[in-house]
């Protein structure tokens, strides 16, 4: 079996996993991406609807998982990703009927009207900022350096065309022998610099503690921030076993492939485990308001995507889960997403040219 | 220091970022010598436009609370105990209060309840200590 098909029976089973929880262990005043007010963080509407997410996405991730069991032994990757695909459309259409219901009652019942609406910051953040985890990024490092010294002893010794899996052969090079350490050194500049970028991002203050809350987004940070690099390290890991195989080095066959993705499927089952504990280490915080946390609903489309011309943040909390997504409305992220884009198809265009 | 401010108020943001810090000097949490941050950090924290925070803190800068460096960034440069205001300070001030006094007594306040809230706003503040007289207004 490739170990892209497998890819889904990990990838699956995790996301569905993570949809069940990420989105209820949020804080209590973001519900399913609708800000409300701290005292309406039990209104039976979202308890109702708390209740049904939790119900539907264990039926979708139960249901998707027994499809993929369904497809079992099929060797092309197409089915698992349709599923997968399936899998995270209907999870995000239950968040946004939640989401949809709880606004529609905010809405209707007036949450927010006649509140004093403010936004709180802690200078602190910025005079004594939290320390970027720079020790736990040695793993990830230290697993390039073996393959590059694994690379550099073996390419001699390489026949004149290598098999890159599924009947490709292509011409012995450096470009081609050494590609994956490449991937790896690009996986690790973009995962660990947009880690740099989170620890730069403003943490989202409950107005009603700030202080306590900022103890709460520092906790949750370094945990997301440590295991972010462990799942670096993890990937690294998985590209390195890969190389071993398409250097010749390590001999799998058949269900063997399997072994490639151990490290990466233990570290991204770590790495959700993570994010939901720094959800859940958030979403304890304390909140008894005598002012309310401004309602910026109307930045927010569907509660997922934000959009803010006269937010000059590139990064802000997501609504969806503990995390961060970009300010689509700040020229920067744009410049940042198309960056994403463009340099992985410009080392795939100057890879295949070179080939 | 915490910094909060109402983005839909009546009260301009760049007021409000320059009216909390001016209290959080008087309350001691924001003593002579305290950074803040730079201007375009602040305005990320607050999700507001850069040119609004920098106002604020250009109006601190010509009250002389605050020292802005280019590589020192925004330091607090006098609280409580740097010793007496500017002589001109106080004449400004005195017109202002006189606005805040009248408003109170067109209100119907009398001034024994005006005297009171005076009394008890100066009274939440922490007394001042001049342990260093080297401070003064050169810290």
């Amino acid at each position: 079996m490739r170990p892209v098909v497998v890819a889904a029976y990990v990838l699956v089973p995790l996301f569905g996993l993570f949809m069940c929880i990420g989105p209820l262990v949020t804080r209590p005043s973001v519900q399913f991406g609708v800000r409300v007010p701290s005292e309406y963080s039990t209104a039976p509407v979202i308890r109702r609807e708390r209740r049904s997410y939790r119900w539907r996405s264990a039926v979708i991730a139960i249901c998707a998982v027994a499809a993929l069991i369904a497809w079992g032994g099929h060797r092309s990757w197409v089915p698992s990703r349709i599923i997968l695909l399936v899998e995270f459309a209907a999870d995000m259409g239950c968040f946004w009927w939640a989401h949809r219901r709880i606004a529609e009652v905010k809405a209707a019942e007036g949450w927010f009207a006649g509140r004093r609406q403010t936004v709180v910051a802690d200078t602190s953040w910025r005079t004594e900022p939290q320390p970027f985890p720079i020790g736990w990024l040695a793993p990830a490092v230290a697993v390039i350096v073996v393959t590059v010294v694994i690379g550099v002893l073996r390419y001699p010794h390489l026949p004149a065309y290598l098999d890159r899996g599924g009947g490709h052969r292509v011409a012995t090079s450096p470009v081609s022998a050494f590609a994956v350490v490449f991937a790896q050194a690009y996986v690790t500049a973009v995962w660990s610099g947009l880690l740099a970028l989170v620890y730069r991002s403003r943490p989202d203050l409950d107005t009603a503690d700030p202080a306590a809350s900022l103890r709460g987004y520092r906790r949750a940070l370094g945990v997301f921030g440590r295991a972010g690099l462990v799942l670096l390290a993890c990937v690294d890991l998985s590209l390195l076993l890969y190389a071993l195989q398409f250097w010749q080095v390590l001999h799998l066959s058949g269900d063997g492939n399997v072994l490639v993705l151990v490290p990466f499927a233990l570290g991204l089952a770590a790495f959700f485990c993570a994010v939901i504990r720094a959800g859940a280490a958030r979403a304890r915080v304390a909140e008894a308001a005598a002012t309310t946390d401004r309602d910026d609903d109307r930045f927010w489309k569907g509660g997922v995507v934000y959009v803010n011309r006269d937010d000059p943040a590139v990064l802000v909390g997501a609504r969806v889960a503990f995390g961060w997504t970009v300010n689509l409305g700040n020229p920067t992220a744009w410049l940042l997403i198309s960056g994403f884009v463009a340099v992985p198809a410009g080392l795939v265009a100057l890879a295949a040219s070179a080939i | 220091m915490l910094l909060s401010v109402e983005p839909d108020g009546p009260v301009p943001i760049y007021q409000q970022i320059r009216d909390r810090i001016v209290e959080a000097i008087a309350a001691g949490d924001a003593p002579a010598g305290t950074g803040l941050p730079a201007t375009r950090q602040l305005a990320v924290d607050l999700g507001i436009n850069f040119h609004t925070v920098n106002k604020g803190y250009d109006l601190l800068r010509q009250e002389g609370l605050l020292r802005i460096g280019r590589r020192a960034g925004a330091v607090v440069q006098r609280d409580a105990a740097s010793g007496p205001p500017r002589p001109d300070w106080e004449e400004e001030w005195t017109t202002r209060l006189r606005t805040m006094l009248a408003e109170a007594t067109a209100q119907g306040l009398s001034s024994e309840e005006i005297m009171r809230h005076c009394r008890d706003i100066v009274a939440g503040f922490p007394p001042v200590t001049n342990d260093d007289p080297a401070r003064g207004d050169a810290a």
